[in-house]
Parts: C-alpha cells; sequence; structure tokens
C-alpha cells in the first residue's frame, strides 16, 4: 500500500489534520489582523483573546455564572426527560389519545416556542424559574415524538417473543419496549436538550439574567471585545463538555451497538 | 420422454489453471489471468483470491460456484472492475479491464433498484447516463422492461413489486446496456425458493436469447447446474479453482431434465466437492466470531 | 346509516352527526382548554392580560391581519430566513456531501460540527452585529450559522447511510461524480436532507427572529418585544398565533414536497 494510503488509514491523522487546520486558521488569522487585512476592532487578535481568558474567568465570577446557567440546564433536563418520556409513553399506552394528539405535539415542535419568553417573564417573573421553564418547553415536543417513535418502532417479532413468554403489561413494557426503544429515546433525549440549551441560554442573553447568556451580552455591551470572544468559547466549551458527557452517559447505559 | 443419460466429463483437479487455449477453439471473450487479491485485516493479510484463471467464450453462460467466505463476490468485484490492487489481468474482448467497463454489466445480490425513480426510469438509467437522447433511451428500455416481462408496470414504483420483479427490473437495467459481458452475483438470493426457480428459467430463455455471455456466482448448485454451460468450483478462502464441470446437459433445460438423474449426479458430485470446503468455511468462521469476541 | 372504515361509537353522535372517536377526542380537548383559559382570564388569577379572553385575542388577530404595516414586518422576516436558508442549506449540503462521502475528512472535522452544532448560536449575535451591522444582514447571518449544522450533520449521516449496493450500481454503469451527486447521492439522501432542511428551518427561525427581538426595528420578532413592551398582550398573543401557524406550515410543507407522508417524523 502506498504512503499516502497507510496515513489515511492510520486512526490519528485525520484528527491530527482536523486540529492542525485549526491551528493554522487561528494563526493565520492572527497574521492577517496583525498585518492589517482584517480590522482589529472587528476581529480581535487570537492572542488577545486567549488572554482575555483568565480575565473573564477571575473577573466575571465565570464559575458562579456557569453554575447557574448549568444549574438550569441540569434542572430543565431532569423535568424535561421525565416528563417527555412520560408524555412519550403516554402517548403509545393509550391509542387513541395517540391519534388524536401526535399531529399537534409534531406541530408545537415545529414552532419557535422560545419567542413566548416575554410571558413567560411576566407569569414567572425575571428568575431562574422563567429560564428553566422556557428550556422545559422548547424540549418537550421532540422527545415526546421521539420516545413514541421508538416504542412504536419495536420490532414486532420482539413483542411476540414476549407474548409467547405471557408477560404481564408491565414487565413487556420494561423488558421488551422500552430497552428496544432506549436507541431513539436517546436521540430525542438529545435533540430535547439542545433546543433547551438554545433556548435557556438564548432567553439568559436576551432578558439579560445572570448566568453564561447574560455575561456575552455584558461584556458586547462594555466592547470587550477580547473578553465576548473569550465568554463564547467558555460556552462552546461548556456546550461541548455537557454533550460529551451525555455521549460517555449513554455508552455506559448501552454497552453494545 | 425417455431418461436422459448423459456421460459426465470433467477438467482434472490438479491443473486448476485453465488456460485460454484449454477452453477451444472458440476466441475468448473474457480472459481472468492468475488474479491474486488479498485484503489488509485486524488479523492479517487475508488472501480471498488466489490465483484464479478463467476464460470465457461468447454465449456462454458460466456458473461460479463455493462456500460463503469463498472469495467469489472478490472475484465478481474484481472482474467487474469494481475492485483494484490485484495481481493478474482481466481482459474483455482483448481490452484490459482497469475499472468499470462498458462491456461488463453487473447484477448485484442486494436490492439495487433506486427505489425514487419507477420501473422504466430505472432501467433507462445507465442509457441517461451514456447520454443518449430521451426518446431513444425510453424506446430502449421499454425493449428489456418487456423483455423481462414486466410490460405493463413501466409507471409503477420498486415498492410496489415484490422482490422478485425488482430484481427483474434490476436485470432489465443492466441489460439496457447491452453489455458483451453480464456479471451476476447470486442475484436471486433474496428471493424464495419458487420465484428463484422462475426468475432462473427467464434468465436462461433471456440468455439464449441474445447469446448472452454470462457469468452467475451462486452458492446454489441445482441453481448453477441448471443455468450453466461450465461451472468453475472454489475452494474455501484462500479461493482457488478446485475444479472445473462441464455440464453437458440439452438445452433447453426443461423440468425434465432437471430432475433427470444426471443432473442429480451432477449436483451429486458438486455437492461433494463443495461439502468439505464448505465445512472448512463453518469452523472458520465460529472462530473468529469466538475470538472477536473474547476482545470485548 | 354505517360509514365504511369508521369506528364510530353509539354514544358519540352529537347533533346526530356520527363522528369518529379521534375528532370526538380532538373537540374535547380544544373545548376543555377554551374553557379553562377563559376561566382563568376572567378570575383575574394570573396578572391582568397576561391570560386575555380568547374574544380580544380574536380582535388582535383581525387588526394586524388588517395592518399592511404588518406584512412590511412579515415581508422581511420572510425575506431574512428565506436567504438564511439558503446560505446555511447549500453550504451544509457541501460540507455534508464532502464529509459523508470521505472517511477521512470525517474522522478529521466532524467533530467539531457534532459538538459546536448543540451550541446556542445566539452567542454569536454580538459578533454578527459587528461583522454585518445591526440591519437585516446579521438576522440573516445568526439564520445562516443556526441552519448551517442541522444541514450539514444530517446530511453527512445521510451520505453514509445511502444504500451501498446503489452506489456500486452508479459506479459499475461510469457515471461521472456529478452524476453520481444528482443522479444517485441526493436522492437517496432525500429524508435526511429533507428532516435536515426542516431542523434547520426550525433553528433558523429561532435564531432569527430572537435576534429580532434583541436589536431591530423590523421583522416579526421586533414587533412581538414592541407588543410586550408596551403590555399589549391579545397583540402579542396574535403575533405569536400568526407565527406558529407560518412556521407549522412551511415545516409540513417542507415535509409534503420531500414526499415524506406526515408531520410525525422529527
Amino acid at each position: 500500500m502506498t504512503a499516502a494510503a497507510t496515513l489515511a488509514k492510520n486512526r490519528y491523522v485525520p484528527a491530527a489534520l482536523g486540529v492542525l487546520s485549526f491551528v493554522v486558521f487561528i494563526a493565520l488569522i492572527e497574521l492577517l489582523i496583525r498585518v492589517g487585512v482584517i480590522n482589529r476592532f472587528i476581529v480581535p487578535m487570537p492572542s488577545d483573546i486567549i488572554a482575555a481568558f483568565p480575565r473573564v474567568i477571575m473577573e466575571e465570577e465565570v464559575l458562579h455564572r456557569f453554575l447557574l446557567t448549568a444549574g438550569e440546564a441540569f434542572s430543565a433536563s431532569i423535568l424535561v426527560t421525565i416528563f417527555g418520556v412520560a408524555g412519550g409513553v403516554l402517548l403509545h399506552r393509550y391509542n387513541l389519545l395517540r391519534l388524536a394528539t401526535e399531529t399537534w405535539v409534531a406541530a408545537v415542535a415545529a414552532a419557535p416556542l422560545v419567542l413566548m419568553y416575554p410571558l413567560y417573564l411576566v407569569i414567572f417573573g425575571r428568575s431562574a424559574l422563567t429560564i428553566v421553564m422556557m428550556g422545559f418547553t422548547a424540549g418537550l415536543a421532540p422527545i415526546i415524538l421521539k420516545t413514541l417513535e421508538g416504542l412504536m418502532g419495536t420490532r414486532r417479532v420482539l413483542i411476540n417473543v414476549g407474548r409467547s413468554f405471557n408477560l404481564t403489561r408491565s414487565q413487556q413494557f420494561w423488558k421488551i419496549l422500552f430497552p428496544a426503544a432506549l436507541p431513539t429515546i436517546f436521540v430525542g433525549l438529545r435533540l430535547g436538550l439542545i433546543f433547551s440549551l438554545i433556548n435557556i441560554v438564548g432567553v439568559e442573553f436576551l432578558i439579560n439574567f445572570g448566568g453564561l447568556g447574560q455575561l456575552i451580552n455584558e461584556l458586547a455591551e462594555r466592547y470587550d471585545l477580547p473578553g465576548t470572544y473569550a465568554a463564547i468559547c467558555f460556552v462552546i466549551l461548556v456546550s461541548v463538555c455537557v454533550f460529551i458527557i451525555m455521549e460517555r452517559l449513554e455508552r455506559w447505559l448501552r454497552p453494545v451497538d | 420422454m425417455a431418461a436422459v443419460t448423459v456421460p459426465l466429463g470433467r477438467v482434472d483437479a490438479g491443473a486448476p489453471r485453465v488456460t485460454p487455449a484449454q477452453t477451444g477453439s472458440e476466441q475468448a471473450i473474457l480472459v481472468v489471468d492468475d488474479i491474486v487479491k488479498r485484503f489488509e485485516t485486524p488479523d492479517g493479510v487475508l488472501t480471498a483470491v488466489d490465483h484464479v484463471s478463467l476464460s470465457v467464450s461468447p454465449g456462454e453462460f458460466v456458473g461460479i460456484i463455493g462456500p460463503s467466505g469463498c472469495g467469489k463476490s472478490t472475484l465478481f468485484n474484481v472482474i467487474g472492475g469494481l475492485l483494484d490492487g490485484y495481481e493478474g489481468t482481466v481482459r474483455v474482448a482483448g481490452e484490459r479491464v482497469r475499472g468499470p467497463h462498458a462491456s461488463i454489466g453487473m447484477i448485484f445480490q442486494e436490492e439495487s433498484t433506486f427505489p425514487w425513480r419507477n420501473v422504466i426510469d430505472n432501467v433507462a438509467f445507465p442509457l441517461e447516463i451514456a447520454g443518449l437522447p430521451k426518446a431513444e433511451r425510453y424506446d430502449r428500455a421499454r425493449h428489456f422492461v418487456k423483455l423481462v416481462g414486466l410490460d405493463g408496470f413501466e409507471r409503477r414504483y420498486p415498492a410496489e413489486l415484490s422482490g422478485g420483479m425488482r430484481q427483474r427490473v434490476s436485470m432489465a437495467r443492466t441489460l439496457a446496456a447491452q453489455p458483451k459481458i453480464l456479471l451476476m452475483d447470486e442475484p436471486f438470493a433474496s428471493l424464495d425458493e419458487q420465484t428463484r426457480l422462475l426468475l432462473g428459467d427467464k434468465v436462461l430463455q433471456i440468455q439464449q436469447e441474445l447469446k448472452q455471455t454470462t457469468l452467475l456466482i451462486t452458492h446454489n448448485i441445482t441453481e448453477a447446474v441448471q443455468l450453466s454451460d461450465r461451472i468453475l468450483v472454489m475452494t474455501y478462502r484462500p479461493g482457488k479453482v478446485k475444479r472445473m464441470v462441464e455440464i453437458k446437459l440439452p438445452r433447453p433445460r426443461t423440468s425434465e431434465i432437471v430432475s433427470s438423474e444426471a443432473f442429480g449426479r451432477y449436483v451429486a458430485q458438486i455437492w461433494g466437492d463443495l461439502r468439505e470446503e464448505a465445512g472448512r468455511g463453518m469452523e472458520d468462521e465460529e472462530a473468529r466470531k469466538l475470538r472477536e469476541g473474547e476482545h470485548r | 346509516m354505517a360509514e365504511t372504515g369508521r369506528l364510530t361509537l353509539p354514544a358519540s353522535r352529537p347533533f346526530g352527526v356520527p363522528v369518529s372517536p379521534v375528532t370526538a377526542l380532538r373537540i374535547a380537548i380544544i373545548v376543555a382548554v377554551v374553557v379553562v383559559w377563559e376561566i382563568v382570564s376572567a378570575s383575574g388569577w394570573l396578572y391582568r392580560d397576561v391570560v386575555p379572553s380568547l374574544v380580544a385575542i380574536g380582535k388582535a388577530l383581525y387588526v394586524t391581519l388588517a395592518d399592511p404595516t404588518f406584512y412590511f414586518h412579515l415581508y422581511t422576516t420572510f425575506y431574512e430566513i428565506g436567504i438564511a436558508m439558503v446560505i446555511g442549506g447549500v453550504s451544509g449540503l457541501a460540507v455534508g456531501i464532502l464529509l459523508g462521502g470521505s472517511k477521512f475528512m470525517s474522522r478529521a472535522y466532524e467533530a467539531y460540527l457534532y459538538y459546536l452544532g448543540p451550541c446556542p448560536k445566539i452567542i454569536f449575535f454580538p459578533i454578527m452585529i459587528m461583522w454585518f451591522g445591526v440591519g437585516p444582514g446579521s438576522k440573516v447571518a445568526m439564520g445562516a450559522i443556526s441552519c448551517f449544522f442541522p444541514v450539514a450533520l444530517n446530511v453527512a449521516g445521510g451520505m453514509r447511510e445511502i444504500d451501498k449496493v446503489l452506489i456500486k450500481v452508479g459506479r459499475s454503469f461510469r457515471a461521472n461524480t456529478w452524476q453520481m451527486v444528482t443522479k444517485i447521492y441526493l436522492p437517496a439522501m432525500r429524508h435526511p436532507v429533507i428532516n435536515g432542511v426542516r431542523l434547520g428551518l426550525g433553528v433558523a427561525l429561532i435564531g432569527t427572529l430572537l435576534a429580532e427581538t434583541k436589536l431591530s426595528n423590523r421583522g416579526i420578532g421586533f414587533l412581538v418585544i414592541q407588543a410586550y413592551s408596551i403590555f399589549n398582550m391579545p397583540q402579542m398573543y396574535a403575533l405569536l398565533i400568526i407565527l406558529f401557524v407560518i412556521a407549522i406550515g412551511a415545516n409540513t410543507l417542507i415535509g409534503r414536497v420531500g414526499g415524506l407522508d406526515d408531520i410525525k417524523r422529527t
């Protein structure tokens, strides 16, 4: 095999290429700004951004903000998982209900619910509760739909195996339907979490209420460019971590797939 | 009709390499010369095809049979030009094959009709790729749709057809390109026995009508004997030619012939060759699965 | 008086007309919601006007739809989202095909998209404003980057899920690259692509509208926040209703056009 082909098959080369491209890209930006091709008042130098990191972390109580946002996200996730999966199970169990409401739930999933935040502000006040509820509302529909999809998609033959063993309804559900639906449910949870997070950070940003969303807003209003970019990087980092953790969790719960 | 008794003739297994000179007086249309194909796997280097040679005359129907894992699909892909990185050569009408070739048509084992196109559009596909004008495309396509017996179904979609009908569409599609050589890789594998037999008849009928040179890869011995002029029996991995069997049964291969003693003898003989190889294949497969599981 | 193919329970014949149980349940739910709504509205249990009576909302709806300047704002939002979808969609498609088609490229770069995707794009808004100004440009940018990720990821995944045999068929007939893309890859991927576009529309809508509420003087998002700021709740509800109807309609339309059977598939 040629050298190039062997390199291509290596597990680490592509990943290294990805990281390398990123680094080269950053270096290029730095150069272009220093040279003056890119306006430094619109795009701060990467070196400045990196320098801003420690400052932002210490001065802006990033940890405190992070905990706030994370807390909101966590609460919303718990709520939305419980109610979303329960909703899906309910719709699966009661056929009539499902036939009547499934299209409605799908419609809700397609609507930009986030625009209702002023309403929530009025109902729940300018508090973390508003944000949690926004996250909850946004993530609910996709989870219900995916749970339903997973349960309904269980292969007929597996259900028949359960029936041939005379399983009770509850056993049938917990031992066959639910495990079979788990992969799809996880897809739904991920989707729901994405929508929740978008809404949570988004609303924090919009109403200028605590947490990481607000941090970006504030720094931007102060025209602290490097700080703003640093804060954005920070939020990205947090988002990445959340989803990596979610993946690990999923893999731990479903070892072979 | 009296029982058909036909002497069995076969090329001796001691000479696995069949050179062009041995196949007869006609100019061979397909020459597969000493193919060796190896793969790199986590378990080491695997030799899928080990010095296989074959010569096919125009209009011949050659069956290639072997146990699962004997490299027949690899051979299929090599001859068809979908695989490279092998030793040896493949020539069609004297021309070296280096990639998919206009003179070679391939029919795959899996469902391969385009679900988003109706029957006539599926069949017209190769003509579309070749850039034929619309009217001519559809004329030719209609001809081949009729040939496989699906006239009336031109506007239907694959989802509306049975498995056997879909395979017929795939067949019509490949035939529409009018290849010199037709390569089929277990085209009936996904079908039930009865459909398989009926389609086999159809294939034979078409082949005789078009005088189409055909290579059929299969694991079904009865099918191979029913359809082929010659059968190449392969060993388990690494795939070598175990035996080349000439099927001296008259055509058309009616149901009487299929149920005749001579037919049965051919089948028994080939199974005798295959049984040992198939057994080795099964053991090997099980051992591999065991090893894989232990790595976890 | 039996109706073929319909379930008729003997009890559900209000007004002497046979009604399927599904429809009956739906009507029952809607009626229940309306009744509860009106009760909450009239009781003043929640802050005054947070739950305005449906009559008031209906009036506001009528007023809004009759107002010509409303359509100006509607058009602005449409236009912003339309361009955003085109930019985000096309680039997402291209990147998705690239990543899905090559294992190497996928291993090198797809992880970035995968983890960046779920990140709330609104955080980039201040940067977008700096780069594209306070006008429609920044809104389009928000919509485009929101839309890009779901499309790219769905297309990349879709490429990998294409039945390998279909690619072999294309190659065996020696289709060139353009033919492979237009005649095999794209049609084979239509479900993931359509779903990616729907998801993209959903997030582009959110991105653009939020940007409008934050900093704009036109567009539906702006109207919503304007109604809120003068505490004209019926107006706000009316706008939201119109918006949701359009969003749901667009989503269904994309699904139908893409050949999917129903809105149920996320």
